[in-house]
């Protein structure tokens, strides 16, 4: 089912664990879907210095979070926020089509941790240049679940 | 009553639970926002499955048509 | 390598695959054929049906499928069609597998009616439940004898009684159960029974349906009319051969075997629920397989459990196959009245005659690292710790 690239990142997946005193905060997901990623981040001159995730989920969650992380470390945040979902399963080799919407929410998760730097920073004007205006709505909602269209069928 | 202009058909008839959720959450990302798909189902319990779907994901019933055991929803993208 | 997902996939004893290649190679009539070797086919094939009938101490007819799935869609469809003018009401679990539950869609669609008996937390059907939504045009009741996933075993002969005593056509689905509990279908008062060749070491792609004195069913698959016209198609005579090896064997050796999968199976739950903080038995406790270990585990998922298993080359399930295709948890865990991120966090091992207790202390090497590693991953986990 999946590549040796996702496999690998499963295996041994970067950046595990959680930034103390962050900068910025993403949660995303929803466990009842099995799916559930906290991404946090340290933001130095606007660039992502160190990042890190902590991930309930299946093989393909797991390593679509290491991926984001490696992808996104050491990245302006104008650059980061690119990272979309395709990037990250690109970067990957490719996910099996189930897996694309439930499991590649780390990206989201990113989106959702640079926005949270922005607001606790006071930069709205530069959220909303960034176009993560929806990202921060739905931090604010407590909507954890970005994507949850399967999930309570 | 005007007739609801649909842009894209998703035949699931003969199919069960999930695929005609999987079907439609595929097709309402591949039409402008704003449009109507049109969803066939004959699985018995698709009236529902499709109803939580719609409720949960914001996404539009315009219309359920009930006809011979078989149920055509009109959605429409609404993000 | 430790093989723990047995339900999956039985290796063919080598004894059942040495009595099917004649029929491969040399033995190659077809049971419709009117010359000797048709013949030879023919007595190959009814012979296998005697083996069956006495393994399930039945005396009705056996037809041969490609399958268990398709030996439920003929009980449910099968009979549901031809015996709609009598009833069209129909009582199945919620817990049976896809192929009963989509069988009964199928009728739905056809205008019956479903009643789909919930169960507990353990996974036992409510019986008293099943009894109070018998209907004056209730036609058939079909239950499980036991379940795949979580291994809880029915009260068949109650159920049996019950169906019995209100003149209901009984199935029960021994998929799970045949090869490790006795089936009987007198004792079960079972009309109808699906008995699967894999399950019992035989090969794949080879079921019965045993259909009892005086149930009529239509064949859901038509053609030539072999299997007296109940299911068409050139017969799998090797496979069928195969088949009645396999029930040859297993009939002599199950008891002892069961009885040594259960020292394995309750050894495995122990050290598991001891030495796994927050680790729980799904299914019930006593009334369960001989073979089944179905553990759920907080914080984490079961795919990345499966596939670090997998790296230790263990191999193992999270519940039925065929729930991976869709996102959704099984629903014989939901059944139970789990929620869904519990039933995400479920881990199924199924033993067979290969599990040794070194296969348990080897899983046991490991399982405690994998989980830790998982939780220290997850983001629920480190919630939970204050973390």
């Amino acid at each position: 089912m999946y590549t040796e690239k996702v496999m690998e990142h499963f295996r041994n997946p970067r950046n595990v664990g959680e930034i103390e005193n962050p900068d910025g905060v993403g949660v995303v997901g929803n466990p009842v879907c099995g799916d559930l990623m906290k991404i946090t981040i340290k933001v130095d001159d606007d660039t992502i210095s160190d990042i890190k995730f902590q991930t309930f989920g299946c093989g393909a969650a797991i390593a679509t979070s290491s991926m984001v992380t490696e992808l996104a470390k050491g990245k302006k945040i104008e650059d980061a926020i690119k990272i979309s979902k395709q990037t990250v399963a690109d970067a990957l080799g490719g996910l099996p089509p189930q897996k694309m919407h439930c499991s590649n929410l780390a990206s989201d998760g990113l989106r959702r941790a640079i926005a949270d730097y922005l607001k606790k920073n006071g930069r709205l004007d530069k959220i909303r240049e960034l176009g993560l205006e929806k990202e921060l709505e739905k931090m604010e909602k407590g909507e954890m679940d970005d994507h949850g269209e399967l999930c309570e069928v | 009553m005007s007739e609801i202009i649909v842009d894209r058909i998703v035949d699931c008839i003969g199919l069960f639970c999930p695929e005609p959720v999987l079907r439609t959450r595929n097709a309402i990302e591949t039409v402008d926002i704003g449009k109507v798909i049109k969803v066939l189902a004959d699985d018995p319990s698709s009236e529902e499955d499709i109803k939580a779907w719609a409720k949960h994901t914001g996404h539009e019933i315009l219309k359920i048509e009930k006809k011979d055991g078989e149920f055509h929803f009109y959605i429409k993208r609404v993000k | 390598m430790v093989y723990f997902d047995y339900a999956n996939g039985y290796p063919v004893d080598r004894r059942v695959i040495d009595s099917m290649i004649p029929y491969m190679e040399k033995e190659i009539g077809n049971p419709s054929s009117v010359h000797s070797m048709g013949l030879k086919a023919r007595k190959a094939i009814d012979s296998v049906r005697d083996k069956i009938r006495e393994f399930i101490n039945g005396d009705g007819d056996i037809i041969f499928t490609s399958g268990a799935t398709e030996s439920n869609n003929l009980a449910i469809i099968g009979f549901g069609m031809r015996n709609k003018g009598k009833g069209k009401h129909i009582i199945t679990s919620s817990i049976e597998h896809m192929s009963i539950i989509n069988s009964c869609k199928v009728l739905q669609k056809n205008g019956f009616e479903v009643t789909y008996i919930p169960v507990d937390k353990n996974g036992v059907v409510k019986v008293d439940e099943l009894e109070r939504s018998i209907r004056d045009d209730t036609i058939l009741i079909s239950i499980q004898h036991a379940n795949n996933e979580i291994g809880t075993i029915q009260e068949i002969e109650e159920i049996g009684r019950i169906a019995s005593e209100r003149g209901i056509t009984f199935h029960v689905d021994a998929t799970a159960s045949a090869g490790k509990i006795e089936v009987d279908v007198e004792k079960m008062s079972a009309d109808m029974l699906t008995i699967s060749s894999n399950d019992l070491y035989g090969p794949r792609g080879v079921s019965a349906l045993y259909v009892g004195k005086g149930v009529r069913v239509q064949p859901i698959i038509v053609g030539g009319g072999q299997e007296k016209g109940y299911r068409s198609g050139t017969e799998n005579v090797a496979g069928i051969v195969g088949f009645g090896t396999a029930v040859d064997i297993i009939r002599d050796e199950y008891k002892e075997e069961a009885k040594r999968e259960k020292k394995l199976r309750d050894k495995m739950i122990k050290r598991i629920l001891s030495e796994i903080d927050e680790s729980y038995l799904n299914g019930h406790p006593e009334l369960r397989l001989p073979n089944n270990v179905n553990i759920r585990f907080s914080y984490i998922e079961g795919e990345s459990l499966v596939l670090s298993l997998d790296m230790e080359g263990i191999y193992a399930s999270t519940a039925s196959a065929c729930t991976s295709k869709t996102l959704q948890p099984s629903h014989v865990l939901m059944a139970c009245g789990l929620k869904h991120e519990e039933a995400h966090g479920s881990l199924l091992f199924t033993l067979g005659k290969g599990n040794t207790e070194e296969d348990v202390e080897r899983l046991m090497d490991v399982l405690p690292n994998v989980v830790e590693r998982l939780r220290m991953m997850s983001p629920l986990y480190r919630k939970k710790k204050g973390g």
